[in-house]
């Protein structure tokens, strides 16, 4: 045969790689353990690629005496060694029979499970061509390896799946000269800028197709390419449209190369499980007897844990609110007897009209002089008359409630004039003025509140990134597979979640559930951060509608704003409760998880973090494509704070 | 996939907190005015597909919130933005002082070539009237865009100053595409 001329150069070897699953042909030698290797053959008339990988299965008579230390020689890269079939190092032609050899034209994509100890390869035709499981060792350096001579792409759906686009080296130079020689375009960026601009208001299907006739490509690879290569070279920052104009094409490229009878294989196989999920029913509301019981004769609250824990668990009947609030919101101490805190109300009463009549008192001509106050004034103004003004208590001309909101709010600007008025505090005023309907108390137990979410009105928005940053690495250990989704879709910064933290879901709760949610927030119970958790439980109801529909970075948020009214707050809580018996269970919580939640740091520091490892290593093995959005990124959050400052 | 549309255009309003922005918005995506109307908190948009020269336009319309603290969050919506209206109320004369701040928030975050408009809301409310017509206008010229006195709760103009930035923006998007394909037909001749 001719093929015993052919030179071949071994790229790579691995032993103890046992084959899962391969054609029909190998049958016998499947679930046994061999060698796998790429290797590239000197260039075959019929085939478009050199590269291929090959399996062969060890040798029972054979041990090879080199290999001695099984735990150091698993990876043997032998360098640019070169066999002839027909030479020494493979004795017999009977062995060739045995060897399994896939052509790299033949696969279009590749997957990734198990923490990187399996490896599947697709044809792009829905069949899987075969698979191998590392026995030692993982597949990381047969992967590094295989990307220094075939050009892969992350896909943008799952981070697992690697979409082989060409051979580098080879045909990658191909293609990037026939760019250059069809010149669509001057060399100017921006100009072929404009004309991908241009298309971005059609359907991408237009897009395709009007890229397919132009650049006579029909090959899905070259698209891919074309189109990676606009995301790559571009230097303008993307914009949205385009951006999503762009990936969708991509997507339906890659729907043409992912096999999809991969049902029962888990896209985040790599990551492990969380401890099962418990339910966390929630119980009746504290009652006034329990309440009354708890304190001793002086008035004085004996088992505040106790007390906070069945407010947790059940809320405050509605009538007691008026009493349990100021407690939760530190107008009372816990440890406060009666006596104690009829002097406090006397105390912070004469306080607080002490500050309204600062502001009251103004003149005319001092308010002309006096700018940033006029600009509190009147953005105060403004949000109190468009405040809850469909509830009865602030409906109508002339409510005196709205008075009240205003003259609160304005006697919180002279309270904390730095931080004056900002947009959503009159959201977080306005329930705890109708509960309470008393002027003064409402003030105090506002401030309280304020002390709670004060960060979230920084003047550089800086509490808000960090509780967004927060909730997306709680995501991506109890949800991978959403948070890479948003991720992949413009939304690993979590704007879309802005609103519910901001005024902790008083946008998306009618009033009674915004009371029902705020005071079980209010005890700090059962970690720090647990509205973040409420946030996990909505995306997590959510995530099905938001990944089948395959929903991009506009339809997230819209889908996301228009949850308001549709939320059901006990089924939040128990979710949300069930959520941190997890992350308090798991054993492979990062240490930033449980920070985020108050937990101690785990003893065996170093070995829990298997998920930050191969997030990392997938990391650092993309491609162009993701690293270049990942500039974008970091740019564009440059641009931000750049604007700001 | 049935293609409802011919275009997709997105659009933003931006202006000083309670100019308006969510009514004008509402008055052309509902033709509604509501007087309980609430801040916008974060950000949100609505869709209106018009007819222009027998193309169907989509329109998908962002509103911001207003107060300046929120900027970094909203800017980020800026990117992609084609078409940029700038509101402010004619009863507020800071309104309309802070339309150059807003002028230069776009030049630092939306594209360059982003049509460009000036709205005067509420101009139904003549006896409260701080800036006059003639100063909008002269502001719209400096900066060579186009300018519309609005009212969204009399329906004044609202649809008028929509219908006319669609257009422009059409307008530029089709001579550039000519451009484009001329270009390549040519170069593919050669």
């Amino acid at each position: 045969m001719e093929q015993n001329e052919e030179k071949v150069e071994e790229i790579f070897v691995q032993e103890g790689v046992l084959l899962l699953s391969g054609p029909a042909s190998h049958i016998e030698y499947m679930k046994l353990t061999g060698t796998l290797y790429i290797t590239r053959y000197e260039k075959h008339e019929n085939e478009y690629s050199t590269i291929f990988i090959e399996w062969k299965p060890n040798e029972n008579l054979t041990i090879d005496s080199d290999i001695q230390d099984q735990e150091w020689a698993v990876v043997n890269t032998v360098e640019k060694r070169t066999r002839t079939l027909s030479g020494s190092l493979i004795p017999e032609e009977a062995n060739r029979s045995k060897y399994l050899r896939v052509n790299f034209d033949t696969i279009k994509s590749f997957k990734v499970a198990n923490s990187g100890r399996k490896i599947l390869f697709n044809d792009g035709r829905g069949d899987v061509i075969c698979t191998f499981s590392f026995q030692n060792g993982n597949s990381t350096c047969f992967i590094a390896s295989l990307r220094q001579h075939i050009k892969t792409a992350p896909s943008r759906r799952d981070k697992n799946l690697y979409i082989v686009v060409g051979e580098i080296g080879n045909n990658d130079k191909q293609i990037e000269t026939s760019f250059k020689t069809l010149s669509l375009f001057p060399d100017d960026h921006n100009y072929m800028w404009s004309f991908v601009k241009n298309f971005q208001h059609r359907p991408y299907e237009t897009t395709m197709e009007a890229f397919a006739k132009v650049t006579n490509i029909g090959n899905y690879f070259w698209n891919y390419y074309f189109l990676e290569y606009l995301i790559v070279y571009n230097e303008r920052p993307l914009d949205d449209e385009t951006k999503e104009v762009l990936n969708k094409s991509i997507i339906a490229i890659e729907s043409a190369t992912t096999t999809h009878t991969q049902d029962d294989y888990e896209v985040v196989a790599n990551v492990p499980k969380l401890p099962d999920r418990k339910d966390c029913p929630r119980s009746k509301p504290l009652t006034k007897e329990q309440w009354l019981d708890l304190q001793n004769c002086e008035g004085k609250i004996e088992d505040v844990d106790g007390i906070k824990l069945l407010i947790f668990r059940g809320g405050v009947t509605p009538s007691l609110r008026k009493s349990v609030w100021k407690y939760l919101l530190n107008y009372y101490s816990w440890e406060s007897t009666q006596k104690e805190r009829d002097q406090v109300t006397k105390d912070k009463k004469e306080e607080y009209y002490r500050m309204k009549t600062q502001w009251m008192t103004m003149t005319k001509m001092q308010e002309d002089n006096f700018s940033d106050y006029r600009e509190r004034k009147s953005l105060i103004e403004k949000d109190v008359n468009r405040t809850d003004r469909a509830y009865d208590f602030y409906a109508g001309d002339n409510n005196p409630h709205l008075q009240l909101l205003n003259d609160i709010l304005m006697t919180y600007v002279m309270y904390n004039f730095d931080l004056g008025y900002v947009q959503g505090m009159s959201d977080l005023l306005s329930p705890i003025l109708y509960l309470l309907q008393d002027e003064v108390d409402a003030f105090w137990c506002f401030v309280g509140f304020m002390e709670k979410v004060l960060s979230n009105f920084d003047i550089d928005q800086a509490g808000m990134k960090e509780q967004l940053q927060h909730l997306h690495t709680l995501l991506a250990f109890t949800e991978p597979e959403l948070s890479t989704y948003l991720d992949n879709h413009d939304s690993g910064n979590m704007f879309f979640c802005f609103r519910w933290l901001l005024v902790w879901f008083k946008r998306e709760l009618n009033q009674e559930d915004v009371m029902k949610l705020w005071e079980v927030l209010w005890t700090g119970l059962p970690c720090q951060n647990f509205h973040l958790l409420i946030c996990l439980a909505i995306l997590e109801t959510e995530k099905r509608a938001l990944m089948d529909n395959n929903y991009g970075f506009t339809e997230i948020l819209k889908h996301i704003n228009e949850l308001s009214l549709k939320l059901n707050v006990n089924f939040l809580l128990n979710k949300a409760e069930g959520i941190y018996r997890q992350i308090e269970e798991a054993t492979h919580a990062n240490d930033n998880v449980r920070d985020i939640v108050g937990l101690p740091k785990l003893e065996n520091g170093n070995m829990d973090s298997p998920n930050t490892a191969s997030f990392t290593y997938l990391e650092s093995s993309a491609d162009h494509a993701s690293v270049n959005i990942d500039t974008n990124e970091v740019s564009y959050e440059r641009g931000i704070s750049n604007s700001y400052l | 996939m049935a293609k409802t549309y011919d275009y997709l255009f997105k659009l933003l309003l931006i202006g000083d907190s309670g100019v308006g922005k969510t009514c004008v918005l509402f008055r052309f995506s509902e033709d509604a005015f509501n007087t309980t109307f609430i801040s916008t908190i974060g950000i949100d948009f609505k869709i209106r597909t018009i007819e222009l020269d027998g193309k169907k336009i989509k329109l998908q319309i962002w509103d911001t919130a207003g107060q300046e603290r929120f900027r970094t969050i909203t800017t980020a919506y800026y990117r992609g933005a084609m078409g940029i209206m700038l509101v402010y109320d004619i009863t507020n004369e800071k309104s309309f002082e802070n339309i150059k701040n807003w002028i230069r928030n776009i030049e630092e975050n939306a594209s360059a070539d982003v049509e460009k408009m000036l709205l005067g809301n509420k101009c139904e409310l003549e006896e409260k009237r701080q800036v006059s017509k003639e100063r909008g206008e002269q502001l719209a010229v400096e900066y060579g865009i186009k300018f519309f006195e609005t009212s969204a709760k009399a329906s004044i103009r609202v649809e008028e100053a929509f219908f006319t930035l669609a257009k422009d923006i059409k307008t530029k998007m089709d001579k550039k595409l000519d451009e484009v394909m001329n270009y390549s037909w040519f170069k593919i001749q050669c």
